[in-house]
């Protein structure tokens, strides 16, 4: 077992972009004396699941310009691409590969551990589980030692649910995700991001069958524009209202927007410095009425597609290559050397089967701690230490980011960053939001230094 | 309703038009009939002061060209080069921040005839 000395000392769970985002800033300040100790399952830092390898060519949904590491330099990523020859001619508004911004992401953590000698230690390690002891937390680690800090910071971002259906609908880039026939019928489930992925893949393969996309509401996502955000200030935006009052007040706003000569695009993105706390100050019920009712719609305008990338799905959904169905999925058997899926129309009560080759499940990320396939998070559900939150969107946190466990007593040594804090924070899946959430965590965190 | 009315000594008319936009946007709901009237929609400690002047006054400006989605000129200034505007701006921030973080009960605490509302309401 490892001990804390005198000095500061936090432990970080989790080595994709949350957990380097925050060690970053934790390391920025030379001037505290700080151990940071990194662990990552994958041995792989700041490619989680979103900016792993494996998503080959797939590009980051936010222009470069809103990605840097650090919210008070916002140019440190355009710096960074700009000294690895990056093309500048069409300026920051641009949407770079996300192994790329994978890349950016471990020259960060780099940077910090060579700028800060002995103050960074990053492991390959699987957490099995966390413990509260006398002088702060224990972590303990699949090959049977522990870690002991001050604090540790579960970062442990997105996972996947496993595939839908025993199995038989896969995975995209999933060891089951072997190579189809050109010409095979397919289908996606979810019409979401993840399907943009999918469908990606399947396109750079030269893959020319039908897709026939399924999701609820058969919604698919915007594309960007460069515009400006509308100024809005906190004195103008309606908090604490109920759902139809706030998007009465929203369409109103973009509808005096668009008279003005404006875009829609305007208003979502001048309201994102306010989004959390909107999200706050909503009841329970409006936030609960805001999941079921309006996120799908709001995520399409919200998370936006680069505008080529757009482009290129509305004209493969328009050469009927790519079929969108707002359907419910009901389930899906083998048949046949084939797989039949059965879904159910929206505003139809009879339920059809398709049969087609294979079945992607792109549902989007597991959000249910429950059923976690985290050892670390499953522990301390499991064990009463932490539960999910009232919404059961992540795990339940205070304001400050500190675990809440089954009794409502806050432990708080032990802190959380990432989408795991979206019950809280709603808004806090994209860069732009972690590092702000990164530098909050981090302040406070050298304050008890 | 009655009720509210006569013990603060306001026109019936008046407060029943301030209640239904409070229903509208969610602060309070009504029910019909003869045990009906007007309840808090939520707890009073969850409504923040600021949030309900925004439903009954709009943007919290102090001046009409210190807003921005309601932003209307004085007419009569330059904006550039108006320091009143900057400080109002400021004013403004300044209501926001103390309204926004202030509760219905804590209000009810400072006193005034606004207990008597929020009693009758919660009661």
């Amino acid at each position: 077992m490892s001990t804390s000395s005198g000095r500061l000392s936090v432990t970080i769970i989790g080595g994709g972009a949350s957990g380097v985002l925050l060690a970053a800033h934790l390391l920025r300040n030379r001037d505290t004396d700080i151990r940071v100790t990194l662990i990552e399952r994958r041995g792989e830092f700041g490619q989680g699941l979103a900016y792993s390898a494996s998503q080959r060519d797939h590009k980051v949904n936010v222009p470069a310009r809103g990605m840097s590491a650090f919210a008070d330099d916002p140019e440190h990523f355009w710096r960074w691409l700009q000294q690895r020859g990056y093309p500048s001619s069409h300026g920051s508004w641009v949407f770079v590969p996300r192994r790329l911004y994978g890349a950016y992401l471990e020259h960060v953590l780099r940077e910090a551990g060579k700028s800060n000698p002995g103050r960074l230690l990053v492991m390959s390690e699987e957490v099995m589980a966390v413990r509260e002891s006398k002088n702060g937390i224990e972590t303990l680690l699949a090959n049977g030692t522990s870690v002991v800090s001050h604090s540790a910071v579960l970062a442990v971002g997105h996972e996947t649910q496993p595939a839908r259906s025993r199995g038989i609908a896969v995975r995209v880039g999933s060891e089951r995700d072997t190579p189809l026939p050109a010409d095979a019928e397919v289908m996606i489930l979810g019409s979401g991001l993840s399907m943009v992925d999918a469908w990606l893949s399947l396109a750079d393969a030269n893959h020319r069958g039908p897709i026939t996309v399924v999701s609820r509401n058969g919604l698919l996502p915007k594309g960007h524009r460069d515009v400006p955000p509308l100024s809005i200030d906190s004195a103008d935006v309606p908090f604490g209202t109920s759902l139809p009052y706030f998007m009465r007040w929203f369409r109103d706003l973009v509808d005096e927007t668009k008279k003005r000569g404006g875009d829609w695009r305007s208003v979502v993105d001048g309201l994102r410095p306010y989004n959390q706390r909107i999200w706050q100050s909503w009841s329970g019920h409006t936030k609960r009425q805001f999941l079921r009712h309006l996120r799908p719609w709001w995520n399409i305008h919200r998370h936006r597609l680069p505008p080529e990338l757009h482009e290129r799905l509305v004209a493969a959904v328009a050469s009927g290559q790519v079929k969108l169905v707002a359907a419910e999925f009901v389930g899906v058997e083998r048949a046949e050397g084939q797989v039949r899926a059965e879904i159910r129309r929206r505003g139809s009560s009879t339920r059809e089967k398709l049969g087609v080759a294979r079945v992607y499940d792109c549902g989007g990320v597991s959000v249910d701690v429950l059923s976690s396939s985290n050892p670390v998070i499953r522990d301390l559900v499991a064990h009463g230490r932490a539960r999910a939150d009232a919404l059961r969107i992540g795990l339940d946190v205070n304001e400050h980011c500190a675990v809440i466990d089954h009794a409502g007593k806050v432990t708080e040594k032990l802190l959380v960053i990432g989408p795991l804090t979206r019950g809280r924070f709603f808004e806090i899946e994209a860069i732009p939001d972690i590092r702000v959430q990164a530098a909050t965590l981090a302040a406070r965190i050298l304050s008890h230094a | 309703m009655g009720d509210i009315a006569r013990r603060n000594n306001i026109p019936k008319k008046f407060l029943d038009a301030i209640l239904s936009e409070l229903r509208n946007a969610g602060f309070v709901y009504s029910r019909k009939g003869k045990a009906g009237g007007y309840s808090l929609a939520r707890p009073a400690d969850e409504i923040k002061i600021g949030h309900v002047d925004r439903v009954l006054d709009g943007p919290l400006a102090p001046i009409p060209c210190a807003s921005k989605t309601r932003y209307q000129p004085c007419g009569d200034c330059d904006e550039a080069t108006c320091q009143i505007r900057r400080l109002m701006l400021d004013v403004r921030n300044a209501i926001a921040d103390v309204l926004d973080n202030t509760s219905l009960t804590q209000m009810c605490d400072m006193g005034g005839p606004e207990v008597l509302i929020a009693e009758t309401m919660t009661a």
